[in-house]
């Protein structure tokens, strides 16, 4: 005999609302039901009512962890419909600052983490060595959280010489940092306890369930988006996928702390090679035609769908965020997961409800 | 139009087209669908190799898609919310909320529709 119990909406584990109906045999997990819509905000239909200029606030305000991504996807989908040239700075800037996005969003998911199976020195050393990340966002873009970066044509703000001294500054002081927090993701007693051979997805099944970002890269895909023609600019700065090929908790965990030193390079390389220029170019009309624009977010691929009808307003934005993604994964890796490990796995797709419930 | 956009006439074209893509190696990313021509077009996305592929598919008024969730699994979560949002009804889900993945009784009916 079966029993029924709810994972959520309230949760400790989970900072958004999202449910899960288990199904139980003694403690193991043999059936799970995700229900979704608690704080659904429709904002694909609110953009009806703004230009498409001002569509950039809207989806930089989707999330407060990948806002500068979000906003970055957006722009970018429409200036595809204007066929826009951005300038080389502008471009660059963003790579800068969607990197300090995602340094900032993995460690804040690293102490939620280790909030998750109760190491909380750890989840207080992530989110402490986190703080420097933001700081300097703050200081770079204005805005502590909704960064608001980019805009229709290229970036709302330049980087300054001290701006970029003070970017190389903490990398140099937080690089250590993470060496630090990494030594226990990866070789602790605890957490190998708690992570390896749990919840493992194979190579196939990760790729078959349309999973993105860790996820899909913890079970050795390496498909990142920043290897594609959508954001060419990668190729210049010399990235690679992180891979783990195990496909567990332990995995997922380890490609989001080897991306860490990914986009600490990524900067480094793109701050040594910004170019002099324009961080923006005139755009005029209205849009016409559809686009679709995927950039990597912390999450994983995020797809923006954008329309335009030669009107100030967009006919269509659709946006299929990682989290989207990555929630039915859950229907595979769960069932024969302990109800006391729920948490971790839930835990290593990396929610962001606030994504999800766009 | 897209870029590498394939226009799908009938509803077993789209099963049998995207159980090929299945077969070739084509990781389901999502679907749009948008209102055209007092119907809506769905517009299924994949990805190969960094590629995507694109398949449209128009859904006269009154007619009832087929589901893919029985081929990948993971269409099920954006079937679901275009049965809320559009009013669309997908034949054959996996798992079906019946209208009610965001909406609630009392929320208004197919807002985006």
């Amino acid at each position: 005999m079966t029993t029924i119990i709810p994972f959520g909406p309230q949760h400790p584990v989970l900072p958004e609302p999202v449910s899960l109906k288990l199904e139980l045999d003694n403690d193991v997990v043999v059936g799970v039901l995700p229900s979704l819509g608690y704080v659904h905000r429709g904002l694909e239909k609110f953009i009806d009512t703004k230009d498409y200029n001002q569509t950039t606030y809207i989806c930089e305000r989707i999330c407060g962890i990948c806002s500068a991504l979000h906003g970055i996807t957006y722009t970018k989908s429409v200036e595809k419909l204007f066929n826009a040239e951005v300038p080389e700075r502008a471009e660059y800037i963003r790579v800068i600052v969607g990197e300090l996005n995602r340094v900032h969003s993995h460690l804040l998911w690293l102490g939620l983490f280790a909030d998750g199976f109760g190491f909380e020195s750890l989840f207080y050393e992530c989110w402490k060595y986190r703080e420097s990340v933001l700081d300097v966002l703050e200081r770079i873009t204005g805005n502590r959280v909704i960064h608001s970066i980019s805009k229709v044509g290229g970036v709302s703000r330049d980087l300054t010489k001290e701006h970029i001294d003070m970017i190389l500054k903490m990398l140099d002081t937080l690089e250590p940092q993470i060496k630090d927090i990494e030594k226990v993701f990866v070789n602790n007693y605890t957490v190998k306890k708690r992570t390896v051979g749990l919840a493992t997805m194979s190579k196939q099944l990760a790729y078959e369930a349309g999973t993105a970002g860790p996820t899909l890269r913890g079970s050795g895909n390496a498909i990142d988006v920043r290897e594609t023609e959508d954001w060419d600019i990668y190729r210049d700065l010399g990235f690679k996928t992180v891979v783990e090929k195990d496909g567990d908790c332990y995995s997922r965990t380890k490609v989001r702390v080897k991306e860490l030193y990914e986009s600490i390079k990524l900067i480094r390389n793109a701050i040594s090679k910004l170019p002099n220029g324009e961080i923006t170019t005139p755009i005029k009309g209205f849009p016409t035609g559809e686009a679709i624009m995927r950039t990597e977010q912390p999450r994983g691929e995020v797809v923006y769908y954008v329309k335009g009808n030669g009107t100030k307003n967009l006919e269509r934005l659709k946006i299929r965020t990682p989290t989207f993604a990555n929630i039915p994964s859950l229907l595979l890796t769960l069932p024969g997961v302990k109800l006391a490990d729920v948490p971790i796995v839930v835990l290593t797709i990396d929610p962001c409800i606030s994504c999800t419930e766009r | 139009m897209l870029e590498n956009e394939v226009e799908i006439k009938s509803s077993s074209e789209l099963v049998k087209t995207v159980e090929g893509l299945k077969n070739d190696g084509y990781r389901y990313s999502t679907m749009i669908c948008l209102k055209a021509n007092d119907g809506h077009d769905l517009i299924y996305i994949f990805e190969k190799d960094n590629k995507l592929k694109n398949l449209r598919y128009f859904v006269k008024p009154g007619e009832k898609p087929k589901s893919m969730s029985g081929i990948y699994l993971c269409a099920l979560l954006i079937e679901n919310e275009y049965q809320d949002l559009f009013g669309l009804t997908f034949e054959g889900l996996a798992i079906d909320y019946k209208g009610h993945l965001y909406l609630t009784p009392n929320s208004p009916k197919s807002p985006l529709a």
